[in-house]
């Protein structure tokens, strides 16, 4: 394996975490992530038996996780696998679809609420103008949040993905977790 | 302003970058007779309506699809919105 | 002093506070005018233009006079309303618009040169002399205009922002939004219902009439405790709700800590984006006024006003009060007020055959003039052929209620004259999905407001197929106002109509009289409208004015075009929180870390922050440190960070055939394994963006854009690929922050690279100029490699996933330190490429075209690409300039970048004008400055001195056309 070090997307050795309140901010450096999109006349493939997901959602298969991105397109998510080569992983898994590694193009970041759904839809109403309401667990999408793109994704009631740009990860950290901090500090 | 994606539902138009006039899908053949006249008139000329306009939208923070979004450029209102790559497919602009 | 018993204030609370200097007390509950109310003080400031003392004239966010500055220091705000100030303790408060005390104002000396200052006066005065304009009159009247002054400082509180959804939006928490957030919320439909104020019930609050026989608030009371209960119902109190924007959308600013000393740790205000399926417009109706002589002195308010300081805030603004009124409701102030123990002079009223509804003097006439500079000391009522003074020391004016249109209003449509109401009423095209309830829809009694907004959520759910049962609703006064139109009393001095401008009748006549008719016109002519209250309490009543000058109808006149906001918005709280250092998101690259312990200075390229050069100890100017780098590279090897440019990677059978049809010049033909450079023509026929394509694979592509392109380039991929051609098979994704890609350049860049790979042949065989590869390097981790050249070295760019970037750029540092491994920025890079005649972003500025840029020839014939047809045209190809080559005749001379190019001798002007210089740097290599630039029958040209001018510095040099390949013309560097 090669003697290259790594860095995380905020720079650091290791990856970085926020408490606030009932919110629990976690950088998920060990995210890995590949794109795959449908070839003309491929049938849609099952990697790894996921089942993609339509649009607007995302779905949990053996090891790895899916979100829709496009027509034909998707994210597939393997947690803890960042230091492989996921992509050729999944490219084997489906044949002749157009796979391409994505996993340091991007910072991914979980948010956990240890009560419940209300603090991850009071986060939400300060960062995206998504109806919280109708982003229940299984929905994915990318958005805008403080001037930049990023993926949310509900993984279940109290617990919220966002994954942004890598290199602005400083950035959407720092969103990210003076948010939290306020909501922490109004105390509703 | 709210665009119905057509996958999506209604999104913010934030999410969205904004070309203009849906007849850029229809780019004349470059290698056919008379192409320098049809190529003025593609690059250079527009309707501009005040009133109904099919014009072009990217959802570059959404899903990176293009579509072709129907509005009334006096009252914003929407009639409606599909995917470009259908409505190129389907036959262009018209 | 003119406190009252009751009330809504909590007397058990007092609050200290100041206003210029003095120190006063108040209660919870007051408003910083009531509180000054309740200590006698009627002067609270000074009139725009004229500086004539003005007190308060209402009780709520439509104030045009009182007007103060709040806190001090950084935190000083000016132009805040008293009469929405909540009092808190040790509030600090000044005056504002006098020079001197408020008593005692030097600029007072306005009033008396008023004729000078009528409307337009600035069209008209202080002309003569023309030299004293600029040296006298505008700094003074710059000086004096305004309101209000600034801090100058940073504002250090805290702001953010948010989004919220909602089936029913209720704007206004008066009887009808109430009754319409009831009815809606008990469906469990979402409801958010806003209002400005600090307590829910609107002008429920300022009236004495029961509901139910029972105060007001008891209702309201038990309505909160519902609405505590109801999960699905948001109550935003301190929220207006200033905009309608498209597809209901609207602005709103929540003042979540205002009344607070400090913030503390809470945001400030909070600007939300409420997206509503549908909306109630519950804003109520505003009072408006009837003008007369001098009908401006302190103590002379709005008749409504003055019931709702006795009513809600206990306080009275003199213990003898008289009320002129043109409907009943001035009549209902009178025995509010009365019941409360203040002394009631008298009603004028000009409705003949109207009685009195109490027990105090009635006189049918009208008020002619008013005694009083810093307070109302007495009134003229003209009655009976005659006229008489009589003592009190405040007012209560009415002349009817305006509805609050103008959330209706926002999306340009314009409300309805009504004529039974005398007012008008939203337009029938008003914003979609909106439906006004209450006072603000012409039904302002008690009784039709509540039954309004609950019928209006009714139906409004009806829209979005949620059935809502009516609520029982408690029994209310159902009074009308049986208003006669009296617009303003004639006379011969002047009679305020919009008190913050400080607009009269006579400059309303006068307007008309130099042709500033049109409603429009009208306000731009004489300011009435403008400013922080926008002619809330003024408008209707000046086009009421106009349409009796012109002999027009008053819906003939028409009203000016309402905009957002409906009350002043902070520019802080607009900008949503992003101050300082993340006012805009930061792009950092993957070596960020390793450059910054290296000492490297940043600039910003975009929304990037690169190296731009490492300076090293000992050299105290940026030029040694660059000058050293680029010498450096050229001589052993230098490393420099490129992730930023942007990289797209294309799949699919047709990739090669969809790039063939983006860049002008052949790609389909590119083999594997192979790069080739890459120029993309706008539409148009301009060059637009260049870079590279290399073919990983059968149909593997990777194309790197320029780093300012990088997002339109992709942006245009994907236009293509779906609008222009999706029968091709092509997919597209970007790829720029995913892989780290450095810059390994100079003559030792092979040895270097040879140090990392993982047995990889690097030899000029096996890996000529122009050659990428995916490989593996230290020990197995996954790279791509490309011989590509931007400095006209041997030089490669290896690719590493972006964790690993850091580490490796200084793993190459520390294996080439026998090698002269040596970090540059883009400083240095900018002057390799202009050394090699590289163009860059500055050569590519969307005024250019292939021919210029000297690549004509690539723009292939044989096909049909982006731009092709469009770059052979006629207009495109007179233009003779072409890519060159400039050094300075004397050596020690610069080369300025932006500099236009003119023949030796030839006079310098645009049509002698024959070119410019894009790019300019010192050139370590050859000793002086060097530059390139475009120049008429430049390849013809070469040897010739020619003159570069930049006329705003005042300075000419004379130059050389050279070739734009200063160093290793032959390019055999990059083929060793």
């Amino acid at each position: 394996m090669t003697e290259l070090a790594t860095l995380t997307a905020l720079g650091a050795d290791a990856p970085a975490q926020r408490h606030a309140g009932a919110l629990t901010i976690t950088e998920n450096a060990g995210l890995a992530l590949a794109s795959l999109a449908l070839r003309r006349g491929t049938a849609q493939p099952a990697p790894f038996g996921l089942a993609l997901p339509g649009p607007g959602g995302w779905a949990e298969g053996r090891g790895v996780s899916g979100f829709w991105t496009g027509p034909g397109q998707w994210m597939i998510e393997a947690p803890g696998r960042a230091d492989e080569d996921f992509a050729a992983a999944l490219a084997a898994e489906a044949p002749g679809c157009s796979i391409t590694e994505q996993t340091d193009g991007w910072a991914a970041f979980e948010i956990v609420s240890d009560s419940g759904d209300a603090p991850i839809r009071a986060l939400m109403e300060k960062l995206v103008n998504i109806d919280a309401a109708a982003f229940g667990a299984g929905r994915a999408t990318r958005t805008v949040l403080d001037h930049m793109g990023v993926f949310a994704i509900r993984r279940a009631d109290d617990r919220l993905a966002i994954i942004g740009a890598r290199s602005s990860a400083a950035s959407l950290w720092h969103a990210l977790a003076e948010t939290a901090a306020r909501l922490e500090g109004v105390g509703t | 302003m709210l665009i119905p994606h057509p996958l999506l539902g209604l999104r913010d138009s934030s999410e969205f970058t904004y070309l203009g006039d849906a007849a850029l899908l229809d780019r004349p053949d470059g290698m056919a007779e008379g192409a320098a006249a049809r190529f003025h008139d593609y690059v250079h000329l527009r309707d501009n309506p005040a009133g109904i306009h099919r014009e072009l939208w990217f959802h570059e923070q959404g899903d990176r699809s293009w579509l072709v979004v129907t509005r009334n450029t006096v009252t914003h209102e929407i009639l409606g919105a599909e995917l470009a790559r259908e409505a190129r497919l389907k036959g262009g602009a018209a | 002093m003119t406190r009252l018993t009751g009330g809504l204030i909590d007397r058990s609370q007092t609050l200290r506070f100041t206003f210029d200097g003095q120190g006063f007390a108040g209660h919870s509950g007051d408003t910083l005018a009531s509180a000054l109310l309740a200590n006698g003080v009627r002067l609270m400031g000074r009139s725009f233009k004229y500086h004539r003392p003005r007190g308060v004239f209402a009780a709520g966010s439509e104030e045009p006079n009182a007007l103060v500055e709040l806190r001090a220091g950084a935190r000083q705000e000016p132009n805040s309303r008293a009469t929405v100030v909540e009092l808190f303790e040790g509030l600090e408060a000044r005056s504002q618009n006098r020079v001197g005390s408020l008593r005692r104002d030097l600029l007072a000396v306005n009033d008396l040169m008023s004729p000078f200052f009528a409307a337009g006066f600035y069209y008209k005065t202080f002309m003569w002399p023309r030299a004293f304009w600029e040296r006298f009159y505008e700094p003074a009247i710059r000086r004096a205009a305004g309101l209000g002054s600034l801090s100058k400082e940073p504002d250090p509180d805290a702001y953010d922002a948010g989004f919220l959804h909602c089936d029913l939006l209720v704007i206004g928490g008066g009887p009808a939004g109430l009754a319409a957030a009831l009815t809606a919320a008990r469906t469990g439909a979402r409801v958010i219902l806003a209002d400005e104020d600090f307590r829910l019930g609107g002008r429920l609050l300022a009236e004495s009439a029961p509901l139910d026989d029972a105060p007001a608030t008891d209702w309201i009371a038990g309505l909160e405790a519902e609405f505590a209960s109801l999960p699905n119902l948001r109550v935003m109190r301190r929220t207006t709700v200033w905009g309608t924007f498209d597809h209901g959308i609207y602005g709103a600013v929540e003042r979540v800590a205002d009344h607070l000393a400090t913030p503390g740790r809470r945001v400030r205000q909070t600007l939300w984006r409420i997206t509503a399926r549908r909306t109630i417009l519950a804003a109520g109706a505003t009072e408006r006024h009837i003008p007369f002589q001098n009908n401006d002195r302190p103590g002379i308010m709005l008749a409504g006003a003055m019931r709702t300081y006795a009513n809600r805030y206990a306080v009275s603004p003199a213990p003898r009060v008289a009320i002129f009124t043109n409907n009943d409701d001035g009549h209902r102030s009178a025995l509010d007020l009365a019941a409360r123990g203040v002394e009631i002079a008298a009603v004028i009223d000009p409705r003949e055959g109207v009685r009195a509804q109490g027990d105090y003097p009635l006189i049918t006439g009208v008020v002619g003039n008013a005694k009083g500079r810093l307070g109302l000391t007495r009134i003229e009522v003209v009655a009976n052929g005659g006229s008489r003074w009589i003592d009190c020391g405040a007012l209560g004016v009415s002349g009817g209620w305006n509805p609050n249109v103008h959330l209706a209003s926002h999306h340009r449509g314009r409300p309805a004259w009504d004529e039974a109401r005398h007012g008008f009423l939203p337009g029938t095209d008003g914003p979609a999905g909106m439906r006004v309830a209450g006072a603000a829809s012409g039904q302002g009694s008690t009784a039709q407001a509540l039954a309004s907004g609950a019928q209006a959520a009714q139906e409004a759910l009806a829209d979005l197929e949620i059935s809502a049962t009516l609520p029982d609703l408690p029994q209310a006064e159902d009074a009308g106002l049986n208003l006669h139109p009296l617009w303003h009393v004639p006379g011969k001095g002047r009679a305020w109509v919009d008190f913050q401008n400080d607009v009269t009748v006579k400059d309303i006549a006068l307007a008309h009289q130099e042709n500033m008719r049109p409603v429009e016109h009208l306000k731009r002519w004489t300011t009435l409208g403008m400013a922080t209250d926008q002619g809330k309490t003024a408008n209707v009543t000046a086009l009421a004015v106009m349409a009796e000058l012109t002999g027009r109808t008053i819906p003939q006149t028409g009203t000016t075009i309402f905009r957002p906001p409906y009350t002043p918005v902070a520019l802080s709280v607009l900008g949503g929180g992003d101050t300082g250092a993340h006012f805009r998101p930061r792009r950092l690259t993957p070596t960020h870390h390793w450059a910054t312990a290296q000492g490297a200075v940043f600039t910003e390229v975009g929304q990037w922050m690169r190296a731009q050069y490492f300076p090293r100890p000992g050299e105290s100017h940026w030029r040694q440190t660059v000058d050293r780098e680029v010498l450096a590279t050229r001589k052993g090897v230098g490393l420099c960070d490129v992730t930023t440019l942007g990289k797209v990677d294309v799949q699919g059978a047709d990739a090669g055939e969809f790039l063939d049809r983006l860049y002008c010049n052949a790609m389909k033909s590119l083999k594997v394994g192979m790069v080739r450079y890459g120029l993309m023509l706008r539409e148009d026929g301009h060059a637009w963006d260049d870079g590279t394509c290399a073919r990983l694979g059968e149909t593997h592509y990777v194309v790197t854009t320029t780093t300012a392109q990088a997002g339109p380039v992709y942006r245009h991929m994907e236009f293509a690929r779906q609008c222009l051609w999706p029968e091709l098979d092509v997919q597209l994704i970007s790829t720029t922050d995913a892989w780290a890609q450095l810059s390994v350049a100079g003559p030792n860049a092979r040895r270097l690279l040879e140090r990392i790979v993982d047995s990889f042949d690097l030899s000029n065989e096996a890996f000529p100029f122009m050659a990428c590869a995916g490989l593996t390097i230290c020990g197995g981790l996954r790279a791509r490699l490309f011989r590509i050249s931007f400095s006209g070295e041997l030089a490669y760019e290896i690719a590493v996933p972006a964790r690993h970037g850091n580490a490796l750029m200084a793993r190459l540092l520390e294996a080439g330190a026998d090698l002269g491994a040596t970090p540059y920025g883009t400083e240095a890079l900018g002057v390799l490429r202009i050394e090699k005649g590289h163009a860059a972003g500055n050569e590519l500025n969307g005024q250019t075209t292939a021919q210029m840029l000297g690549m004509g020839r690539m723009v292939s014939t044989k096909k049909d690409s982006i731009g092709a047809v469009m770059s052979r045209r006629e207009g495109l190809a007179v233009d003779r300039r072409v890519l060159v080559g400039l050094q300075p005749v004397d050596p020690a001379d610069p080369v300025v970048a932006g500099a236009h190019l003119f023949a030796e001798g030839a006079p310098q002007g645009t049509g002698t004008d024959q070119g410019w210089i894009s790019s300019a740097c010192f050139s370590p290599h050859l000793g002086h400055a060097i530059g390139l630039g475009f120049l008429e029958n430049g390849s013809e040209r070469m040897g010739e001195v020619i003159v570069a001018a930049n006329p705003l510095q005042g300075q000419s040099m004379r130059l050389r056309v050279v070739s734009p390949h200063f160093v290793d013309p032959e390019g055999g560097r990059v083929r060793d």
